[in-house]
């Protein structure tokens, strides 16, 4: 029998049918797109007009490609701070003896939101945000700080922040679940062993559950990074990438090319940076944290 | 005992793959067959108005159809207003064109047109006079192109501005005949506390409608409409940047409501309904929701004139939408009798009765089928000179983007009519490009 499984061949029909999917529906596809990028074409085009690079040299001239850019980096950025820091924090406080008893409670509470379809969350985050009616001014009139009160979404300077906020209060209870599971894998021992030796909690912290969880955090930032150069949703809902162009994500830059604008040669163009980008962040981050080869 | 056996195995995993690849094709090709077992044509529509409160209407029409045309059917499918913007893309992409389909008329339709995607429909209408006399010409027009008719119009529209009577009375105002009146009129509003206009420009289609008939009032129609063709669009006329002026000064001397940007065309209506704002912009077909939700008497009148503006100043801010057929339809015959159906006087007036929708049939909208308001808008736009079409559909998807993205930026005061000029006569020079 187990000759049979280091038998490479015998493999094969194992293989196949995956690969097969595999190479149908996501290789081909990504190189039909870096192939479609080169034409000029829409949906109402008799034909394609080989353009070649042309599209490529377009988008690094194009400012709207340098906004989406920078919101897609503040997206991580702050994504990284509230999901994965914040997840954390959260993740450690819960698992603490003092609020253990109350854990199921607040896992779920901070859980839920994740669960919403982002369509809802949108809607009702933009009835909050709403200058006029909306709960988050309400809430800061309530407090005294009036001067505070602004148009969230409708500011061109505000929307994308306002936007942001709404993934890390929609996420951050999610990754606080991954933490939480890859925690509950840390033998008590260690930390059993640790209080003997005198450690504190902050020092516990640092010295043994960040190290014991480091892969969850490792794919915890990697699902984050990746979400934030991917979002569309809450922007699409939200503010379809206004007022102006200021809240534009690459997201909403694709779905504008190809079905507002009529160039799927430059969305094509625009989704083929995308995946270079996402590409070239997840092999960075395997590389520098040196994981995925655990035995 | 794998390896005696392999070929066998590997023979079952590619079947059972392929055949789970190829129903799943297969699944999607047998919905687009274009006749039913039983020798029926099937004809597949389109249109854009799944609510509740309007698709009963369609759903009726069709089934009196299938009752008369026993060897029809007619396979109905609708989605709403925006996605049907991506929709059609979409379609017309993946190659399974219905064969009758919504469009707006102006570009949009051109845009068909251009790609050949659209039946040219000269033929029938010359074929079957009373069919073509029945429409009002106003509503015909935008549906062309270089002499050939491409769309035939469902419904008629046109902008106008609703406003609170009981407001207008306390203050002793009266409906303005020209743009200086209207400004002089919103300052009295403004003065006396109310506030003037209600505007929610989240959706950023609300103030380009104002913007369609600006443009239209201040650029001279020679003009406009080379520059509006995006084989020959310019734009560098003052005019547009003097429209976008003047809807500036609107919102810099605040005759809107605050947060124009944050709130939606409905909030807007909402707040026009509860009576805290004197008038709103709506089209005709919102009348009989304005009638059914305001407590109080109202009234509308046109975009006021612009005496120093270049353009024709008896235009009206409106447009018919419709539908198109597909030029790869292959029961054109079928097709063209169902839209005769749906644009008979019989169905146009219920049309009229049921969903208040100003119909483009001759005599369809009366005082018998319609408000009262709808009626006389109708009036008006029957006298009316000419169409201002949405600017959004009328110009070059890519200018209109421009314009979309703009028109917030210039209410909230980041932008200025100068810049966003330039912005639009750039991408014109790029559309002009390609298209030629």
């Amino acid at each position: 029998m187990l000759k049979t499984y280091q038998n490479g061949r015998s493999a094969l029909p194992f293989i196949l049918p995956a690969l097969l999917l595999i190479l149908m529906f996501v290789f081909l596809p990504m190189i039909l797109n870096i192939y479609y990028s080169l034409f000029r074409w829409s949906a109402f085009s008799v034909e394609k007009v080989f353009v070649g690079w042309e599209y490529y040299a377009r988008l690094f001239q194009d400012p709207v490609f340098y906004t989406a850019l920078k919101n897609n980096s503040l997206y991580a950025l702050i994504s990284i701070l509230f999901q994965v820091g914040g997840g954390l924090v959260i993740a450690a406080i819960l698992e603490d003896r003092l609020f253990r008893k109350w854990q199921p409670l607040f896992r779920t509470i901070f859980f839920i939101p994740s669960v919403i379809s982002i369509a809802v969350v949108g809607l009702l985050w933009q009835l909050l945000y709403n200058p006029d009616i909306g709960l988050v001014n309400g809430v800061i009139k309530a407090i005294g700080q009036t001067e505070w009160a602004h148009a969230w979404l409708g500011d061109s300077k505000t929307a994308i922040y306002a936007v942001i906020a709404v993934s890390q209060w929609q996420f951050t209870g999610y990754m606080t679940m991954l933490f939480l599971i890859a925690m509950h894998k840390i033998p008590s021992e260690l930390y059993e062993a640790s209080m003997i030796d005198g450690a504190n909690r902050i020092q516990t912290f640092f010295a043994i559950t960040i190290p014991q969880i480091k892969d969850m955090i490792l794919v915890g930032t990697i699902i984050t990074v990746i979400g934030a150069f991917k979002v569309f949703d809450e922007v699409y809902v939200m503010t379809f990438g206004g007022p102006g162009r200021s809240t534009e994500v690459l997201g909403t830059m694709v779905y504008r090319a190809a079905f507002r604008n009529d160039e799927m040669g430059y969305a094509t163009t625009i989704a083929t940076v995308i995946f270079v980008i996402t590409f070239t962040l997840s092999v960075l981050q395997m590389k520098l944290s040196k994981s995925g080869r655990e035995v | 005992m794998f390896g005696k056996s392999k070929s066998k195995n590997m023979t079952m995993i590619i079947l059972i793959l392929f055949s789970l690849v190829f129903s799943g094709c297969a699944g999607s090709t047998s919905t687009s067959q274009d006749s039913a077992g039983d020798g029926q044509i099937v004809l597949k529509f389109l249109h854009k108005w799944p609510q509740p409160e309007y698709s009963p209407y369609f759903e009726e029409v069709v089934k009196e159809f299938e009752k008369q045309h026993p060897n029809i059917k007619i396979s109905m499918e609708a989605v709403a207003d925006e996605p049907m913007k991506d929709k059609l893309r979409v379609i017309m992409g993946g190659g399974s064109v219905p064969d009758i389909m919504f469009s707006w008329s102006g570009e949009f339709a051109r845009k068909f047109v251009r790609s050949g995607a659209a039946l040219d429909l000269t033929p029938y209408l010359r074929e079957d006079a009373a069919w073509n006399d029945s429409f009002i010409p106003a509503s015909l027009q935008p549906f062309s192109a270089e002499g050939k008719q491409y769309g035939i119009p469902l419904r008629f529209n046109g902008k106008f501005f609703v406003y609170n009577k009981q407001i207008f009375e306390k203050h002793q105002l009266e409906e303005p005949q020209t743009w200086n009146e209207f400004l002089d009129l919103l300052d009295k509003l403004k003065q006396a506390g109310e506030t003037p206009i209600m505007l929610g420009n989240g959706s950023p289609w609300a103030a380009i409608h104002y913007l369609a008939g600006l443009n239209q009032k201040m650029v001279g129609t020679d003009v406009r409409i080379k520059d509006y063709d995006p084989r020959t669009g310019e734009f560098t006329d003052p005019g547009y940047i003097k429209a976008l002026e003047y809807l500036k000064e609107l919102q810099d001397k605040q005759y809107f409501n605050d947060n124009v940007n944050s709130n939606s065309h409905d909030m807007a209506t909402q707040l026009f309904y509860a009576e805290k704002g004197a008038m709103i912009y709506v089209e005709l077909e919102e009348f009989p929701t304005v009638e059914k939700n305001i407590q109080v008497e109202w009234d509308f009148f046109p975009m006021p004139e612009i005496t120093e503006g270049k353009g024709n100043q008896h235009y009206i801010t409106g447009a018919p939408d419709g539908f198109i057929v597909s030029s790869q339809t292959k029961h054109p015959q079928e097709a063209i009798m169902f839209l005769k159906f749906l644009t008979s006087k019989e169905n146009a007036e219920k049309m009229v009765k049921q969903l208040g929708w100003p119909s483009p049939i001759v005599g369809a909208t009366n005082d018998q089928t319609a408000l009262k308001q709808v009626a006389e808008g109708v009036e008006v736009m029957k006298q009316a000179e000419g169409m201002a079409q949405w600017l959004d559909t009328d110009v070059h998807a890519k200018i209109a983007d421009v314009y979309l993205s703009n028109i917030q930026l210039l209410l909230d005061g980041t932008k200025s009519p100068e810049e966003i000029m330039r912005e639009v006569q750039a991408v014109a020079q790029e559309v002009k490009q390609e298209v030629n």
